[in-house]
């Protein structure tokens, strides 16, 4: 069997542990694996007629060629946002490109299934978020084998307790908030730590429960600017050492505010969020007079070396997918539910992005989670 | 029985625990004399707020950021004068202050020093850039930092065929973008001394994808400038004293490197991680060595001079000479250089 990989969206730590260890199991069953480079970009960019655009594109992979690779971050395939099935005129590859048709999004996705056919793969296994799993959906509702892993920092894939990266974002983070505290803490300042979660929470909550941290802002919840405030001057004057720390989602609102875009749309409707932060810093700072630690973690939160739970996952979901395409099982998801491993139809992604469960989780008066009966829930709380 | 009086101003780096753990140690420890901390910078001396550091105070503290006497930007020559000063160390008994800070701590320590009063200086700032020493108390930590910084967005970069910029501190000279652009093995590297000019930072990226690299990290310093008339800089708002508040111009220059090299740009500003956390052994025995100097100068009457390191020696200085701004040489700059273009 020929059996594909991609990896799609932001890197995440783990992905190349990921890609290693599918490689070794299927080729360790006498399968050939080929490596396909950029997301769904890497088959939508592939002229398939062409010998030199397949080589550009796609890679074999062997026990040899992914020996290394998992001692690193980042994505060794490297990805991009694409979805053939939703691609800007301008973005077209030139062999594809037709006369007019406006500049409305155009779908590819005939043409996706051409290529997979060229090049013979019976079999593909897309890692990735919602947005590239979305795709790989498509490709199982017309027919193609697909077994999917999810990954996304924001844990944000329905149909799973866990996505790949989640952890090592949480952890740097986590490093990151008491770092700050001395610098917060030596200018009794307060400190506003924005962190990435555009429509999910969770890495602002969990990484806000795990440093015990005064206030957490969250995507989900739009937020009282006066009453922050006030709850942060009684938090620093409630401390010894004078200084309060929050954390505050990228897609975080102010109530009857709208979310803070930065930069312009891509095609498949993402903005280049970020600057929630540097507002709540400046308001803070307004209303309270008080100095303002403002620091945006950004990329730093996903980039580097994977954690070893995310390793554990990546791994765990590379066999797993590995052993599910072996065995002539598709159209799944391999997940955790419940603390286990276990796989689930790839269909639960048409749910969109999970949320954090508001009510369970996050006290929407005093801004700051609120983790009761832990008792009976999965390991990463929701 | 000898009282002296410490304080830490300006703003906060990894190693003035270690400094003031040392002075306390030799002061008390050693010599037997009392130590009064004075509590946020110039505020504590202007307002009399202090505490007795015992040696016990200061126990376990050599591996902490921060500062545990807090401290704050305030300077007795904006807010009140010098008098208070005087009537501060009058009041509390003391003979001297050993103020830990940078260029503007120490400029104020240097003009009450020509005023009389006895003060001695330890040189801070991660931005590294006082006259009177090699490096301070700081700078290696958020060297380190930062070159961490730009180890992990690699990956990211690879990943995604990306331009990325990564912003450090450094307002007047660009000692971290260097280092840390130098040990990272960063594409290009942007700092105050060295005009940059966005034709040659866009040619030099095309330059490295047409030999095959995929992605570009380049490192600024937040003080960064363009040659004249070539690039907009942003309008930093300025702080309660007037002096501009950096930060940003990596915001501003990654459209516009994303609009003429086609790369998609990204921006990291390292902000104030690079001088949270703890102090790496380099600044925690560059501090201790600085601190305890400081101490043997006002145990030989020396006061007016700060301290310093220059090569493997530590020498002292006078106060006034001390605390100017100190650049980074063409010929560090050269050597970085080397790794733009090949």
């Amino acid at each position: 069997m020929r059996v594909g990989i991609l990896t799609g969206g932001g890197d995440v730590p783990g992905l190349n542990a990921c890609i290693k260890a599918v490689t070794m199991r299927a080729s360790g069953e006498g399968h050939i694996v080929i490596g396909i480079r950029r997301g769904w970009a890497g088959i939508l960019e592939c002229n398939p007629d062409d010998p030199e655009s397949i080589k550009e594109n796609t890679i074999p992979l062997n026990p040899s060629v992914v020996r290394t690779i998992d001692r690193t971050g980042g994505t060794f395939l490297h990805t991009s946002r694409t979805n053939p099935a939703r691609v800007r005129p301008q973005d077209e590859p030139p062999f594809l490109r037709t006369e007019g048709g406006g500049d409305e999004p155009r779908d590819h996705t005939d043409h996706v299934l051409r290529v997979i056919d060229k090049l013979g793969i019976d079999a593909i296994i897309p890692i990735g978020g919602d947005d590239t799993l979305s795709f790989a959906l498509r490709l199982h509702d017309e027919g193609v084998p697909v077994v999917a892993i999810p990954k996304t920092m924001d844990n944000d894939v329905h149909g799973t307790d866990y996505c790949i990266g989640f952890s090592t974002a949480v952890t740097r983070t986590v490093n990151f908030i008491h770092q700050l505290r001395t610098s917060a803490g030596s200018h009794e300042r307060l400190a506003v730590v924005e962190v990435f979660g555009r429509y999910s929470g969770e890495t602002s909550l969990v990484s806000a429960y795990l440093a015990g941290v005064d206030r957490a802002i969250i995507s989900e919840v739009p937020f009282d600017i006066e009453k922050l405030a006030r709850l942060l001057m009684e938090d620093k004057a409630a401390n010894p050492s004078k200084y309060a720390m929050m954390t505050i989602s990228e897609g975080a609102t102010m109530t009857g505010g709208e979310m803070v875009m930065g930069g312009t749309e891509d095609a498949y409707g993402h903005r280049k969020l970020g600057g929630i932060g540097a507002i709540t810093g400046e308001a803070l700072r307004e209303i309270t007079g008080q100095g303002i630690v403002y620091q945006q973690l950004g990329y730093l939160m996903r980039s580097g070396n994977p954690d070893s739970l995310d390793l554990m996952v990546a791994i765990n979901y590379a066999v797993m997918a590995a052993d599910l395409v072996i065995g002539g099982e598709f159209g799944r998801l391999v997940a955790l539910r419940n603390g286990n491993y276990t796989n689930v139809p790839i269909a639960v992604v048409r749910q969109g992005v999970k949320r954090v469960d508001v009510g369970a989780l996050y006290d929407v008066e005093n801004y700051r989670p609120k983790i009761r009966h832990v008792d009976g829930k999965p390991m990463f709380l929701y | 029985m000898k009282r002296i009086g410490v304080l830490t101003g300006g703003g906060d780096c990894p190693g003035l625990n270690a400094a003031i753990r040392a002075i306390v140690r030799t002061a008390v420890g050693l010599h037997g004399w009392e130590v009064l901390g004075f509590r946020d910078g110039w505020r504590g001396v202007m307002r009399g707020d202090v505490r007795e550091l015992t040696v016990e105070s200061v126990q376990g503290i050599l591996h902490r950021g921060g500062t545990i006497l807090g401290s704050s930007g305030a300077n007795p020559y904006h807010e009140g004068g010098i008098e208070r000063v005087r009537t501060t160390f009058r009041d509390l008994g003391i003979e001297g202050l050993i103020a830990i800070g940078g260029e503007g701590t120490l400029g104020a320590a240097a003009h009450m020093s020509e005023e009389g009063l006895a003060v001695v200086g330890v040189p801070k700032t991660i931005d590294n850039d006082l006259s009177g020493t090699d490096s301070c108390i700081g700078y290696h930590t958020a060297v380190q930092v930062a070159t961490d910084a730009i180890d992990r967005l690699h990956t990211t970069a690879e990943s995604h065929n990306r331009l990325m910029l990564v912003e450090v501190m450094g307002r007047s000279a660009g000692w971290i973008a260097l280092a840390a652009g130098l040990a990272g093995g960063a594409d290009m590297i942007l700092i105050p001394e060295r005009p940059f000019d966005v034709d040659e930072i866009c040619a030099h990226v095309r330059r490295r994808h047409l030999r095959g690299h995929s992605f570009s990290i380049v490192v600024v310093a937040e003080g960064a400038v363009p040659v004249e008339g070539t690039f907009e800089l942003p309008e930093y708002p300025t702080d309660e004293r007037g002096f501009p508040r950096f930060g940003g111009i990596a915001h501003h220059l990654a459209p516009v490197l994303e609009q003429r090299t086609g790369f998609e740009s990204r921006v990291t500003v390292l902000g104030h991680v690079q001088r949270g956390g703890a102090p790496c052994a380099e600044d925690r025995i560059l501090a201790t060595r600085l601190a305890i100097a400081a101490t043997d100068l006002v145990e030989a009457g020396r006061w007016g001079q700060m301290v310093g390191v220059r090569g493997p020696d530590i020498v002292d200085v006078p106060l006034g000479e001390a605390a100017r701004i100190r650049r980074v040489p063409e010929e560090l700059y050269r050597v970085a250089e080397v790794f733009f273009d090949t």
